[in-house]
């Protein structure tokens, strides 16, 4: 804890924090300085000089910037005398005289600090005559971002995020002085995983994303704030909507999950909501073709089956469901059968993990006060973006970073140590002794370490990191973060008992012991490592109901699709995060058409076939969540909408997962995911699949060099099946072996246990002629 | 009067070859340099630099022993020579390069035995090519005998000396932007707190930055002793300083001189006289960046506290006469001209409002001004160096912005009614 220090600002007397800045000691006590660069989460650099304050000095009173003046015990601050006032004018009207009169047709007007500042401390009028600044008006500086120049009050946030925070440092500062200006450096667009964030803490409208630009005025927003459950993490959003149209989700500043960033797709894999392809009305498959019907036919039909008391019932569910969705789910199952149900989670990389007690498991805030992290899961800047930035931020205040696997190569790049193919074997078992890795000893032995551990790859054995994680167990005060990285996967080993993944689907389901199978919001077929085996199965399926909100590979294979709404905005509920955090999700817009909650679909058949059911509410569900919760703390919404609970209640617990042990195989590719793919809802989301419109795999050098790959692209065959990608070259690669993303269509049909030819393109295209 | 030559003497007494470390040697060159090493210690050294009472020579006069002895304990610390010179109107520095490196040099061997340094920097400005090219040669011909790089004088101490080329941006001479022009970063002044390069400079390293007269002025400190230094000039302003005379004056040029007569006299007698026996309208005591002196002022003392008395600053030791014809906001429109090319960008007022000041003068220069200019100037003034005080209160991180302020403020002072009259009164329809 820092010590206390006492101030007068203003003729009171107040306290802080002695390692406060003065603008945030001012703040807390309820002062509010006006400010542009300074923002909470990034490195004060004192530019825009809003913020100036009067401080006394034994050389008399002394203006300076608030945002970069530590505070001492007995200082003295005024922060509205004549002189600060006289200051702060000034900088309104320097930053006014060349900002465009724009505001009518800006995004940001209506929310925007320069206004609002110009409103409070502005000079009201304007004695410059000139002409102003002109720069080319906006310019693409990625696929999703506009900059507008002329609105840029150089307030270096947008870089400082990109440097400090996202580690990309993709836009800069060019020219000097009156000529400066914010941009991209030549050729080199602002691709970035979290470019969004930049638009949201731009406190003018010079950068602006495509997606929302001219599509609302603030003051028509309607907003609310609900949970992201694009990945485990669970960074808190706020939802925008419009005419119920959903049109905007910003980041929230959460202290301990996402401190108020997202990464793109979080923040842009919204727009489908609006799509027209939306599934609207109940669908059945006669003859192969899909005609529209009445639910309630539907659940008239689907009352039959499960009322013949012998219908053997299985799950496939998605991991995008609030956990009331998973418990209505679990009640359907008690009340149709009393045999203890398995419920199959749309997971490839599922297994047992690690969870013992519960003061082993790690917070995301234990990550900084680590000694050292150490990971060994899928790459977290791919597939729990926002996690990937906690983790530089605490690598960042000197936590030293141990990385193992190949395919971590964005994490190899901040890591202290990075152990790649010399270390681990290429079906991702340590080679050596971890004991006699002299690297990781002089980190870990003794300290505060949070691992990071999770499947990197389905290739890879259940029980390879299990050597790892005892030896940080014996050797160290080890927490642990499981890194089960899909959506609300935490919510369902809450609220579900026996769980299991795609690859005991596969091994499990059969005709033999199931007549009727629900896949909600999963979408296998499209996008699974077993896609080929999982859709063989569910051809030979006698009744498949699939729930989504689209049609898609998976639906089109069943005999009923039910159109249902979206957790994202549609509908009410809770989700539970990676450390077993569990928040609120909200609706803010209405869905289209039929559609109905999962959990309403199911409770309404239940009540249809003539089944025990006591819960038609989501708040009945709700209440039934955390069974095995007995704290008073329990995470119902009653606790969680509480102010004091808003970014949400941690409840530990131990889930009931019983994968069969998977052994590690001689791996012939590695598949992953990649944060941009083209599932069904990144399809239909247009900014997201500009972001995601490139199809390349990573091969290592060797396989360069061996197929003579020459042109950048490169074509992978297995049998009929072809396709051309791009290729990038992965130095962390063991030799030899290629890197699949399989959120993609196109590279998900081969079939990974068989070999796949990769040729040059240019090669083929001289067959193709002959 | 007469100059008083210490740091000019071997320039002047072989002006062929000046550059050259034979010639160097051949006047007892590195001798002090060599003495110091195998017989000195750096207590010594830093007392003969107290003791001689030298103040900086790149404008602000911060006495160099002081500076030398806040540096803090580090077992990688810098020196870093300030050889940006982008003042207008300052020219000495250029010489001290061009035609004596090796003093240069020397005096960087001592200053690093005395502080314990062993990597030095010079920064020099980048349209100084062909000075840079002379330090470079010394420093290659310093390193071939020796005198560079490990065991000099086959003492125990090592020195590395590496000579860098700014890409022409006068804020690189703020010490801070400097370092951060060194590290290969935008050439933006730090913040400070709790940036201070005796504490956190180079690579957030303690860091030793001095001007290029400064540590010139070294060798003869040590070789003649602390107290014989401290005999020249007056107090307060000890030693000979290079002073860049320009502007109306018959003979203009870099005069090595005693501080403590009156800029009259020097202008009299070294800078003979003003062009056509003209009167000065007003002259400036020291860059650019200083208020201005009108042409009844020329007794006050040339020293650094004499001129800061009288609200300006002797600064980096340019002096420039303006006549009796000058049209002073022309003038002063050129300097703001240069501060508004010059600034960094960081800072909103100096940013924007200097590129503001020139629009409204360049209005007035020529004569589309309007009655209500000269308040807005003021005010604009006012919104940058809240006060308009001297020495300079801002609202800026560092002093360009207010420098761009001082011309203004002398010509609205001083020489009101010439700015009046360059506005139009009447409006032809």
């Amino acid at each position: 804890m820092s010590d206390k220090v006492n101030l007068n600002v203003n003729g009171i007397d107040i306290q802080s924090d002695s390692n406060k800045l003065l603008i945030e000691a001012c703040e807390d006590s309820g002062i509010h300085i006006p400010r542009f660069c300074w923002h909470k989460r990034l490195d004060p650099v004192g530019m825009c000089r809003m913020c100036l304050v009067e401080i006394e000095t034994p050389r008399g009173k002394m203006l300076v910037p608030s945002c970069t003046t530590e505070i001492t015990d007995e200082m003295v601050v005024d922060t509205e005398s004549d002189v600060v006032k006289k200051a702060q004018e000034g900088v309104l009207e320097f930053l006014l005289i060349n900002h465009p009169l724009d505001c009518p047709i800006c995004d940001k007007a209506g929310e925007c600090p320069l206004q609002d500042q110009t409103m409070a401390y502005g000079p009201g009028e304007s004695r410059f005559v000139e002409e102003k600044r002109h720069f080319e008006k906006p310019i693409n500086i990625s696929e999703i971002i506009l900059l507008d120049r002329e609105r840029c009050i150089l307030c270096a946030r947008c870089t400082r995020f990109s440097d400090e925070i996202s580690g990309d440092p993709l836009i800069e500062f060019i020219q000097r002085g009156n000529k400066t200006e914010v941009n991209t450096f030549p050729n080199e667009p602002f691709k970035s995983y979290f470019s969004g964030n930049t638009v949201q803490i731009c406190p003018v409208g010079a950068l602006t994303s495509t997606s929302y630009r001219f599509k609302a005025r603030p003051w028509d927003l309607k907003s609310t704030r609900s949970t992201c459950n694009g990945c485990s993490m669970g960074c808190s959003i706020e939802l925008n909507s419009s005419q119920n149209k959903m049109l905007r989700i910003l980041g929230v500043d959460n202290d301990s999950v996402n401190q108020g960033w997202l990464c793109d797709k979080g923040r842009y894999n919204f727009e489908y909501l609006n799509s027209e392809k939306r599934l609207k009305t109940p669908q059945k498959s006669i003859n192969n073709n899909f005609v529209d019907v009445e639910i309630q036919d539907v659940y008239s039909e689907l009352s039959e089956i499960i009322q013949d008391r012998k219908t053997k019932v299985n799950f496939l569910l998605g991991s995008n469901l609030a956990n009331e969705d998973y418990v209505a789910f679990r009640e359907f199952s008690k009340s149709i059968s009393d045999t203890e149900q398995s419920f199959y989670i749309n997971d490839d990389l599922l297994y047992q993990g690690h969870f013992g007690q519960d003061n082993e498991l790690a917070k995301i805030d234990d990550l900084n006060s680590s000694d050292a992290i150490v990971v060994w899961a899928e790459d977290l800047k791919e597939k729990m973006p926002v996690l990937y930035l906690r983790v530089r931020q605490a690598v960042k205040k000197g936590v030293k970073l141990i990385v193992f696997g190949h395919t971590n190569k964005t994490l190899s790049d901040i890591a202290d140590v990075f152990y790649g193919k010399e270390t681990v074997s290429k079906n991702f078992e340590i080679i050596k002794d971890v004991s006699k890795l002299n690297e990781i000893k002089n980190y870990v032995i003794g300290k505060n370490v949070t691992a990071i551990i999770g499947k990197s790859t389905p290739q890879q054995s259940d029980d390879s990191v299990t050597e790892l994680f005892e030896f940080l167990r014996s050797n160290s005060n080890t927490k642990i973060l499981n890194a089960y990285t899909k959506g609300n996967i935490y919510g369902a080993f809450q609220t579900l008992e026996n769980i299991k993944g795609t690859r005991d689907f596969v091994e499990n389901i059969s005709g033999e012991n199931t007549d009727l199978l629900f896949i909600v919001g999963a979408d296998p077929v499209g996008r699974s490592f077993y896609s080929n085996q999982i859709k063989s199965i569910i051809e030979n399926l006698d009744t498949v109901v699939s729930l989504d909100i689209f049609n898609h590979e998976t639906a089109e294979l069943s005999n009923f699709v039910i159109p249902v709404s979206s957790t994202l905005g549609e509908k009410e509920g809770s989700f539970t995060n990676i450390e077993f955090r569990t928040s609120r999700i909200d609706k803010l817009v209405p869905s289209p058409g039929q559609t109905v909650s999962d959990w309403e679909f199911i409770t309404s058949l239940m009540n249809f076939a003539g089944l025990s059911n006591d819960s038609n509410s989501l708040e009945d569900l709700n209440n039934k969540a955390f069974v095995n919760i007995e704290t008073s703390s329990k995470p119902v919404f009653d606790n969680l909408d509480k102010p004091s609970n808003l970014d949400g209640i941690i409840n530990v617990y131990e889930p009931a997962i019983n994968t069969s042990e998977n052994n590690s195989t001689e791996a012939l590719f590695y598949t992953g995911e990649k944060l941009y793919g083209d599932s069904v809802t990144e399809r239909h989301s247009e900014s997201i699949s500009l972001l995601g419109s490139k199809k390349f795999i990573e091969v290592s050098q060797d396989i360069v060099d061996k197929f003579n790959l020459t042109s950048g692209q490169c074509s992978m065959v297995q049998g009929d099946i072809e396709t051309t990608v791009s290729y990038i070259i992965n130095d962390n690669l063991p030799n030899d072996l290629i890197y699949i993303p399989i959120n993609r269509r196109d590279l998900n049909k081969f079939d990974f246990s068989k070999e796949i030819k990769v040729l040059p393109s240019r090669v083929k295209e001289a067959l193709n002629v002959n | 009067m007469n100059e008083t030559i210490l740091l000019t003497k071997h320039m002047r007494d072989n002006p062929e070859d000046s550059h050259l470390i034979e010639s160097y040697e051949k006047n007892n060159g590195y001798t002090t340099a060599k003495n110091t090493l195998l017989n000195s210690s750096p207590e010594n050294i830093l007392e003969e630099i107290k003791s001689s009472n030298i103040r900086g020579r790149g404008g602000a006069g911060f006495p160099t022993g002081v500076k030398w002895g806040f540096l803090a304990e580090d077992e990688d610390r810098y020196l870093v020579i300030n050889a940006d010179e982008s003042e207008p109107g300052t020219f000495k520095d250029r010489i001290l390069l061009e035609r004596d490196p090796h003093q240069l040099i020397e005096g960087m061997i001592i200053t690093c035995f005395s502080a314990n340094i062993k990597e030095a920097f010079i920064y020099i400005r980048g349209e100084y090519a062909k000075p840079a090219r002379r330090v470079q040669q010394a420093v290659e011909q310093a390193y071939e005998k020796g005198y560079l790089g490990k065991n000099i004088f086959g003492s125990e101490v090592d020195l590395d000396i590496v000579v860098h080329l700014g890409a022409g941006a006068y804020i690189c001479g703020e010490e801070t932007a400097l370092l951060n022009s060194l590290e290969g970063r935008r050439g933006e002044p730090r913040l400070k707190p709790p940036y201070f390069p005796a504490v956190k400079g180079l690579y957030m390293k303690p860091t030793l930055v001095n001007n290029v007269e400064t540590i010139s002025s070294v060798p003869w400190i040590i070789e003649n002793g602390g107290e014989e230094y401290n005999k020249l000039g007056v107090e307060g302003s000890t030693g000979t300083r290079i002073f860049s005379l320009s502007g109306h004056v018959n003979n203009p040029g870099n005069y090595e001189i005693e501080m403590g007569t009156s800029f009259g006299e020097f202008v009299d007698t070294l800078g003979g006289g003003i062009r056509n026996n003209k009167k000065v309208k007003a002259y400036i005591p020291g860059g650019a960046s200083a208020p201005w002196f009108r042409g009844d002022q020329l007794d006050i003392k040339m020293t650094i506290d004499d001129v800061a008395n009288n609200n300006s600053m002797l600064g980096s030791g340019a002096v420039v006469m303006m006549d009796e014809d000058t049209n002073l906001v022309s003038a002063a429109k050129s300097i703001v001209s240069f501060f508004a090319h010059e600034s960094c960008g960081q800072c909103t007022p100096c940013r924007e409002g200097t590129t503001w000041l020139e629009m409204i003068l360049d209005r007035i220069a020529s004569g589309r001004g309007r009655t209500s200019d000269i308040n807005l100037l003021l005010d604009v003034c006012d919104n940058i160096s809240p006060g308009l005080t001297w020495p300079p209160k801002m609202t800026t991180i560092c002093p360009l912005g207010p420098s761009a302020v001082s011309p203004i403020t002398s010509l609205m002072n001083d020489f009101r009614d010439e700015v009046e009259s360059l506005i139009p009164t009447k409006v032809l329809l």
